[in-house]
């Protein structure tokens, strides 16, 4: 009988207590599915790596992806990543671990992943042990530790009710570094996470092989952007060396220098507080930190200090469908609409209500939006433009009723009469047609809080398959 | 002096869907000085000009920097909204006198 298969997770644990010494983890991307760069990724791979991990998602693109299931990635694109890291990864037997599967890391997003990973195995002949978690949470937990007071919310975001939990399309939880070496503990060559903290990716390794958490955490916070920590940015793999209390960080791509003051800078980046940042097993402090140059393109930063706390926390997010969306797109060049723009639209809207009357009990919503008369950035407008832009969006309850309402808006706003209107012929200019699109569903983020928990295990299952290169 | 002759970056991105952070980086550790002790500066003052009920203000000496944390007015991606990544809220900063 041939002996068993050495999975890449045992060969590098192995291979690391024999060897000791630093570890060397890469980031391959920092959203994959929008073209991890080629170049940089090989360079990354001939550095004898520990581990390479990429991130595939985030809430920044906004609610629709959580709630409607769907990838914000092509596939096209998805799938050329997740070969490009799969490939690699095995080719040189280093682990692979991918955190937030298909943009929002629901079940749906997960499984659209994994369906994409086993056909590049059928295509590419490779076979692989898979560990998977999963992330969705138990709508009853929910609400019993909201009724019990254990739900906090973020920022400016309602309170959690059970008719709101109910509601949600989809509610994900960021599985952290517990979840992931429970995972490596399943000893996979492969782990893809649904919903999980960009820095579990990183820190498992480490955990799993007894390195300090602090300055783990600090490095996979760093990485997991990629190159962005280096000066002007950049979208290539990096290199993290984790020395223990210290890490070095460095670009793929040679001509991407991660200097003290570019590192530094990096701590600010999508965060409400840059010292420090809440983990579900404790919190990373950062006050504390140095950044060294190691030459003119490496940087050496230490400090991280990590507290671990008492209560488990889970950071929880969902999404709730608001109806369908329309849209209709056109500009304009005429002085007078321009001046009167504001008045216009509400004339139109008052013409629209009438030739498609709202649903008492469920009224769509209507926005009329002038780009150039201030829109955007809350800054008035001081003098008025030569065009704008003219966009109107509708809620409506379904998909036709959302296009009813933008057709009539299109139509009536091109002719509306005004005071003072000298281009009687049409008010906009339309780029194609239709210039009315419909966009699919429409949904609000309604849970963003935070999660008291007494065990994380159970909120994040892992399973583990053997996939085969043969169907 | 204007913040945007002081600054080298002046940009603006969500903090999760609920907030949204503009980060003032300076080259010149005195401009940073300057920028953190400026009226303009306060806290109350950045929420007026935002519209919003409150604001934070935090300095980051590593980097030179300032980081500002407001309250989103609309929450990421509802209906309403037209900034979803938050990236075009550092305007109203931009002419700020320091």
């Amino acid at each position: 009988m041939a002996p068993a298969r050495q999975t890449s997770f045992a060969r590098i644990i192995e291979k690391w207590q024999k060897e000791k010494g630093p570890l060397r983890i890469m980031s391959a991307s920092g959203q994959l599915g929008y073209g991890i760069i080629e170049k940089a990724f090989r360079a990354g791979l001939e550095r004898d790596l520990h581990l390479i991990g990429a991130d595939m998602g985030s809430v920044d693109p906004g609610p629709y992806y959580l709630g409607s299931g769907k990838l914000a990635t092509a596939r096209r694109s998805t799938k050329r990543d997740l070969k490009m890291v799969l490939v690699g990864a095995l080719s040189m037997k280093v682990p692979l671990v991918i955190g937030t599967a298909g943009t929002a890391g629901g079940d749906t997003h997960l499984d659209q992943t994994l369906e994409i990973i086993r056909e590049i195995a059928r295509e590419e002949g490779l076979t692989f042990r898979l560990a998977t978690i999963r992330s969705e949470m138990p709508r009853d937990l929910i609400k019993k530790q909201a009724r019990a007071g254990k739900v906090t919310s973020i920022g400016p975001i309602p309170e959690l009710t059970d008719a709101e939990i109910d509601k949600a399309a989809c509610i994900v939880g960021q599985a952290g570094t517990e979840a992931f070496v429970r995972a490596i503990d399943t000893l996979p060559d492969v782990i893809i996470a649904g919903r999980a903290c960009d820095t579990g990716i990183y820190t498992c390794l480490p955990e799993k092989l007894g390195f300090p958490i602090g300055p783990a955490l600090q490095m996979a916070k760093i990485i997991e952007c990629a190159s962005l920590a280096c000066e002007g940015g950049g979208r290539d793999a990096m290199l993290g060396t984790l020395e223990g209390e210290s890490f070095v960080l460095e670009s793929m791509n040679p001509a991407r220098r991660a200097t003290p003051m570019s590192v530094a800078a990096h701590g600010l980046y999508e965060q409400a507080d840059p010292l420090s940042v809440a983990e579900p097993e404790g919190v990373l402090y950062l006050e504390d930190s140095k950044f060294e140059a190691v030459d003119d393109r490496r940087c050496r930063v230490s400090g991280g200090r990590w507290v671990p706390t008492k209560q488990y926390s889970v950071k929880i997010e969902g999404a709730t469908r608001v109806g369908a969306r329309a849209i209709m797109v056109a500009g304009s060049a005429d002085p007078v609409f321009i001046e009167k723009a504001d008045e216009i639209a509400g004339l139109v809207e008052a013409q629209i209500r009438e030739l498609v009357p709202p649903k008492p009990e469920n009224p769509y919503t209507l926005y009329f939006r002038f780009y150039g008369l201030g829109v955007v950035g809350g800054q008035p407008v001081t003098q008025l433009p030569e065009e704008v832009g003219v966009m109107v969006e509708v809620i409506g309850e379904d998909e036709d009723e959302a296009r009813a309402v933008a057709a009539t808006a299109k139509q009536y706003l091109l002719h509306a009469p005004f005071p003072g209107r000298i281009s009687t012929a049409g008010n906009l200019g339309f780029p194609f047609t239709p210039p009315e699109l419909t966009a699919g569903d429409a949904y609000r983020f309604s849970v963003y809080h935070i999660m008291q928990v007494d065990a994380l295990a159970p909120l994040f299952p892992v399973a583990v398959e053997e996939v085969a290169s043969s169907k | 002096m204007r913040l945007r002759d002081a600054a080298r970056v002046i940009r603006s991105k969500n903090a999760g869907p609920t907030q949204v952070t503009i980060d003032l980086m300076f080259d010149d550790p005195k401009l940073y000085a300057r920028a953190l002790a400026a009226p303009s500066m306060n806290p109350a003052v950045i929420a007026q000009r935002y519209g919003v009920a409150e604001a934070e203000v935090i300095p980051y000496p590593a980097a030179n920097a300032i980081k500002i944390v407001l309250p989103r007015r609309v929450i990421a991606g509802t209906p309403g909204d037209t900034d979803v990544y938050g990236a075009q809220q550092h305007r109203p900063m931009i002419d700020v006198e320091i």
